[in-house]
């Protein structure tokens, strides 16, 4: 009846009557698009972000699980949206947010760590790298230094521009920044969707020079991976990948992927999980025609931060290892993620792949959502939290 | 009976959520944000929004914005220069606590009934909740002030408004002009419940 009325209406009125075609006309927000009409009720929606970091009483560190010999504490809270993490020459660690907007120093005063804001009011400034004095930072649309930076923690010098020769889009427009062993800047630029044909410029991993100049791409196909590292021994890179969304419980998964040349193609959006066409995007493309993921981490874990361990104080087969940090599932009834693996690969055969922490879930509810990990020099591990605000230092002891 | 009730248990869980929020130390927080918000978050201003029935995680969020000087005006960034953020997740909390009403503002009925199908067909319920209430960090819109309507949704549909994570900006950009018109008559001439 009221549709009638305001279909009446709005002709009497001599109103456009281009409402009148179908809703999926209008694109739905980036977390829903994708989602077939049937489960278009489901609760399931991405976990919101906390405004404020926890306080150390309500972090249950002491239950995050860990194999025998190993042992987690708080290091460091108050860090609100704590999420990728960098050293500085002089020890300080820099340590990124998405939401937050801003981006941190930590020092490390002994028995207790002093956090300082040195940037704010930026736009999702995920990405920290830092070499020979200087910080560099990414945002969505650029990349930015901070030049002697450690000296000026009080007084942070300007940021000045890297390269900004970017897509502003913000549907996974957040960046990793890492250096590579060739000294350039790498990052990814990622679908601006759930599931869609991407711009040539999107969904894929880039590299600058240090200067700002040389931009190319290095992998293409690649729906979102703000997670990546070489191998220490091999200088290849190695990338964790966030699959597409509303495509079933148990698919696809996400992938743990190996780039040992520039070019490669990742599949996305045409195939998933190197076997899996997409029901909309796949019909004309063959899943072989794409590199097939090295390990199925599974369905929405979310996979973040890479990182190879080169440690001297964990056991020695850890020595080579890479951790992945899974931020955890939203679209998915029960929860899957919120853990730290990790990988040994070994030449010649499949890669292992295991848990190293778990227990972040607190019922069906996460109180801690594990996103990067970071090696301290005497090769002890820290964990970020971005939904608790905190990180965590896992040390062994035989 | 039963509105009150459902409001103390959605507090309950949100601060239990966050931060062990204080509704009480929000209310004697909230004394000086009343002569333009309001007693209780209730506000009459045109232009003003209010407060009352606001998500935490939303208000707690805004507070932030404006410490952090992403979101920027004359009356409230001088505000929230000084603010911990426990005070922030207590004055969030006790807006929260408030039930909301439906502000004074005089719509156009014609507007009201062009806007009704966009709120659906441009998404907005997809996160604002099909009532239109919010939730979690998404503000309650239903009887909000349609000068603060009209102002924000024009700054996102310009890429001018501040947005926590380009959702808004995104959903907004597709809007024509007179589309912004009537979305703002239309959720500002609805009941909050």
């Amino acid at each position: 009846m009221r549709r009638t009325v305001a279909i009446a209406i709005s002709l009497l009125l001599g109103a456009s009557t281009a409402w009148l075609v179908p809703a999926s006309a209008q694109a739905p927000p980036p977390w829903k698009q994708g989602q077939p009409p049937e489960l278009a009720n489901s609760p399931l929606a991405p976990v919101p972000q906390p405004p404020a970091p926890k306080a150390p009483g309500e972090i249950p560190v002491d239950s995050i699980k860990l194999p025998p010999g190993f042992k987690a504490s708080l290091w460091a809270h108050g860090i609100n949206n704590a999420r990728a993490m960098t050293w500085g020459d002089k020890g300080t660690l820099f340590v990124s947010s998405r939401v937050a907007g801003n981006v941190y120093a930590v020092l490390d005063k002994g028995n207790a760590r002093e956090v300082k804001t040195i940037a704010k009011g930026l736009n999702l400034p995920n990405g920290v790298a830092f070499k020979n004095g200087t910080l560099y930072i990414a945002e969505i649309h650029r990349i930015t230094k901070m030049e002697g930076i450690e000296d000026k923690l009080d007084n942070p010098p300007a940021m000045t521009v890297v390269y900004d020769t970017l897509p502003k889009d913000a549907p996974h427009g957040w960046k990793y920044l890492a250096f590579g062993p060739d000294g350039k800047l790498y990052f990814n630029i990622g679908a601006p969707c759930n599931v869609c044909i991407p711009p040539d410029t999107h969904a894929n991993i880039s590299r600058v020079n240090a200067d700002g100049t040389g931009f190319e791409y290095w992998a293409f196909g690649v729906r979102n991976s703000v997670g990546f590292d070489w191998h220490p021994v091999t200088k290849e890179l190695y990338f964790s990948t966030h699959a597409r969304d509303w495509m079933g419980e148990d698919t696809p998964s996400d992938r743990f992927d190996h780039a040992p040349k520039k070019g490669l193609h990742f599949g996305f959006p045409y195939c998933h999980q190197g076997d899996i066409p997409d029901p909309e995007f796949g019909k004309d493309r063959a899943c072989a025609e794409f590199a097939p993921p090295l390990i199925k981490t599974g369905p929405h874990v979310a996979g973040n931060g890479v990182m190879f361990y080169t440690g001297s104080m964990f056991p020695p087969e850890y020595k080579n290892r890479a951790f992945l940090a899974q931020r955890g599932s939203w679209n998915r009834t029960q929860k899957s993620g919120y853990k730290v693996m990790m990988v040994t690969l070994r030449p010649g055969d499949v890669p292992k792949y295991e848990v190293f922490a778990e227990g972040f879930l607190s019922g069906d509810q996460p109180w801690g959502r594990p996103v990067y990990t970071s090696q301290m020099k005497d090769g002890s591990l820290l964990i970020a939290d971005d939904y608790a605000g905190a990180i965590y230092r896992v040390t062994y002891q035989k | 009976m039963l509105r009150p009730l459902a409001v103390l248990v959605a507090v309950l869980a949100t601060s239990t959520a966050a931060l062990a929020a204080d509704v009480e130390a929000g209310r004697r927080k909230a004394e000086p944000c009343a002569a333009c918000h309001g007693p209780d978050g209730h506000a009459t201003v045109p232009g003003t929004p209010s407060l009352a029935g606001q998500p935490a995680f939303f208000t707690h969020w805004q507070l932030i914005k404006y410490r952090d000087g992403r979101r920027k005006d004359a009356q409230m960034s001088p505000f929230a220069a000084n603010l911990s953020d426990v005070d922030m997740a207590d004055l969030a909390a006790f807006y929260a606590a408030q039930a909301p009403r439906a502000r004074a503002s005089t719509v156009d009925p014609a507007k009201v009934e062009t806007g009704r199908p966009l709120a659906d067909r441009y998404h907005c319920t997809s996160c604002h909740t099909p009532a239109l209430i919010g939730q979690q960090q998404v503000p309650l819109l239903a009887g909000q002030d349609l000068q603060y309507l009209l102002r924000l949704l024009h700054g996102f549909r310009n890429g001018t408004a501040s947005d926590l994570d380009g959702t808004m900006t995104m959903a907004a950009k597709p809007l024509t002009a007179d589309e912004v018109e009537a979305l703002a008559h239309y959720l500002a001439s609805l009941t909050p419940r």
